[in-house]
C-alpha cells in the first residue's frame, strides 16, 4: 500500500456547511484547530490562575513563556510596544501548539496549510502598516527610503524597497508552511521506506525517522520563534520607523 | 501539492479567524494577567528583598563603623584617663618628696641653728668662767706671794677647773 507522502496533507469535507455561497465546512484541519486552541487555552488558563510565588512546574513553563514573549516585545519595540503582547502572545501560542500537536502522530498541522500562515502572516504585516500609518501619517511611507541613502539612489531605492516590503508576508507565510511540511513530508517518506524496507532494511530508514522527528521538535519551537521575532520586527519598524537598523530577513 | 487547491481556502480562514479569536480571548482575559502579574510580582518581591537585603548589609556596616568609632574613642577616653592619673600620682609622688625634702631640710637647718646658739652660749660660759678663773687664779697669785715651782701648780689648776667646768 503506497501512500503519497503528501496524502496527509488532503483534506476532506466532514461536515459540509455552506453560508451564502461560501464553503465553511468542517474539515480535518478546522478540528485541529479547535484541538489546538482548547488544549492551549485549558494549559495557560490553569497556569494562569495558579498563581504562586514558587511556581510549579505548568506555572513555571507558562512563565517562561510569556517573559520569552514579554523580552522579545521589550527588545524589537520597547516598553509601548506591551500593548500588543496578546496578541504576540496569542500568535505564539497557537503557532507553538499547532506546531507540537501536528507532530502527535495522525493528528494534522494546522500551520502546514499555506493559507493558515497565510493569514497570519497577512494580519500582522496589515497591522504593522495600520499601525505604522496611525503613528508617523504619510512620513511612514520613508520606511522606502532606508536612512543615509543619497538623493540619486532614491528611484532605485524606492522600488527594492517595496519588493522588500511585500517580501515581507510573503516570505513570512511561507518559511512557516514549507518547514512544517517539509518535516512532514521527510517523516512520511521515511517511515514510508521503514515500512517497504522489511525487518532486514528497514530499521535504517526507522532510525532516519526517529532522529527527524526529534529533530522536527526543535524546528515546531524555532519556526514559532522566527514567525513570532519577525511579527515583533515588523511592528517595531512600524513603531519607531528607523529608529532601529533594519532587521535581515 | 493539496495546500495549494483553493477548495478549502474559505473554510481555513474562516475557522482560522474564529479559533485564533477565541484563543485571543480567552487568553487576554484568563491567562495573560495571571502569568503576567504572577511574574511582575515575583519580580517586585525579589527586587525587595535585594533592597531590604542591601539596606540590612549598610545598615550592619553603619552600626560597625559606629562601634568602631565608639570602642576608639572608649580606648582613648581611657588611655587619657589612665595619663592623667599618672601624671597626678607622679605630681603627687613629686609635691611630697619635696615637701619632706624641705621639712628635712628645715629640721636639718633648725638642728644646725640650735647646735650653733648652744656652742655660742657655751663658748660665751666657757669665756665668762674663763675670766673668772683668770681673775679667781690673779687674786690668788697676787694673795700669796707665789713662788716659782707653785706658779705652773696653780696655772695647771686653773687648767683643770676650767675642762671641768665645760660638760663636754
Amino acid at each position: 500500500m503506497e501512500e503519497s507522502p503528501l496524502h496527509q496533507f488532503e483534506l476532506q469535507r466532514w461536515v459540509p456547511i455552506s453560508i451564502g455561497g461560501l464553503d465553511l465546512s468542517i474539515n480535518k484541519a478546522v478540528v485541529f484547530m479547535w484541538v489546538v486552541i482548547a488544549v492551549a487555552a485549558v494549559l495557560m488558563v490553569m497556569a494562569g490562575s495558579s498563581r504562586k510565588l514558587v511556581p510549579g512546574k505548568l506555572q513555571s513553563l507558562a512563565e517562561m513563556m510569556v517573559d520569552f514573549i514579554r523580552t522579545m516585545i521589550m527588545e524589537t519595540m520597547g516598553k509601548d510596544g506591551m500593548r500588543f503582547f496578546p496578541l504576540v502572545a496569542t500568535l505564539f501560542v497557537f503557532i507553538l501548539f499547532s506546531n507540537y500537536i501536528g507532530l502527535i502522530p495522525g493528528a494534522y498541522t494546522v500551520t502546514s496549510q499555506i493559507i493558515v500562515t497565510a493569514a497570519f502572516s497577512f494580519l500582522v504585516y496589515g497591522i504593522s502598516l495600520v499601525v505604522g500609518f496611525s503613528i508617523h501619517g504619510v512620513k511612514f511611507l520613508g520606511i522606502l527610503i532606508p536612512p543615509g541613502t543619497p538623493g540619486w539612489l532614491v528611484p532605485l531605492m524606492v522600488p527594492i524597497e517595496i519588493i522588500s516590503q511585500i517580501a515581507r508576508p510573503i516570505s513570512l507565510a511561507v518559511r512557516l508552511f514549507a518547514n512544517m511540511t517539509a518535516g512532514h513530508v521527510m517523516l512520511a517518506v521515511l517511515f514510508g521506506l521503514t515500512i517497504s524496507g522489511g525487518l532486514l532494511i528497514g530499521w535504517l530508514p526507522f532510525v532516519f525517522t526517529v532522529a527527524i522527528y526529534l529533530l522536527e521538535f526543535g524546528i515546531a519551537f524555532i519556526q514559532a520563534y522566527i514567525f513570532t521575532i519577525l511579527t515583533c520586527v515588523y511592528l517595531g519598524d512600524a513603531f519607531h520607523l528607523h529608529g532601529h537598523e533594519e532587521h535581515a530577513h | 501539492m493539496p495546500q495549494f487547491e483553493p477548495d478549502f481556502f474559505s473554510s481555513l480562514i474562516f475557522w482560522e479567524v474564529i479559533s485564533f479569536g477565541i484563543l485571543l480571548f480567552v487568553l487576554y482575559k484568563y491567562a495573560f494577567p495571571g502569568i503576567l502579574s504572577a511574574l511582575e510580582e515575583r519580580e517586585k518581591k525579589i527586587k525587595d528583598s535585594l533592597d531590604q537585603a542591601e539596606q540590612h548589609r549598610s545598615e550592619a556596616e553603619r552600626r560597625l563603623k559606629e562601634y568602631e568609632a565608639k570602642l576608639n574613642t572608649a580606648g582613648k577616653e581611657a588611655e587619657a584617663i589612665l595619663a592623667t592619673a599618672k601624671e597626678r600620682a607622679q605630681r603627687l609622688l613629686d609635691e611630697n618628696e619635696q615637701r619632706l625634702t624641705a621639712e628635712a631640710e628645715r629640721i636639718k637647718g633648725d638642728a644646725t641653728r640650735q647646735i650653733e646658739q648652744e656652742r655660742r652660749k657655751a663658748l660665751q660660759d666657757i669665756r665668762a668662767q674663763t675670766t673668772e678663773l683668770a681673775l679667781m687664779v690673779a687674786e690668788k697669785v697676787v694673795q700669796r706671794s707665789l713662788v716659782e715651782a707653785d706658779h705652773k701648780k696653780y696655772a695647771d689648776e686653773a687648767l683643770e677647773a676650767l675642762s671641768k667646768s665645760q660638760p663636754r
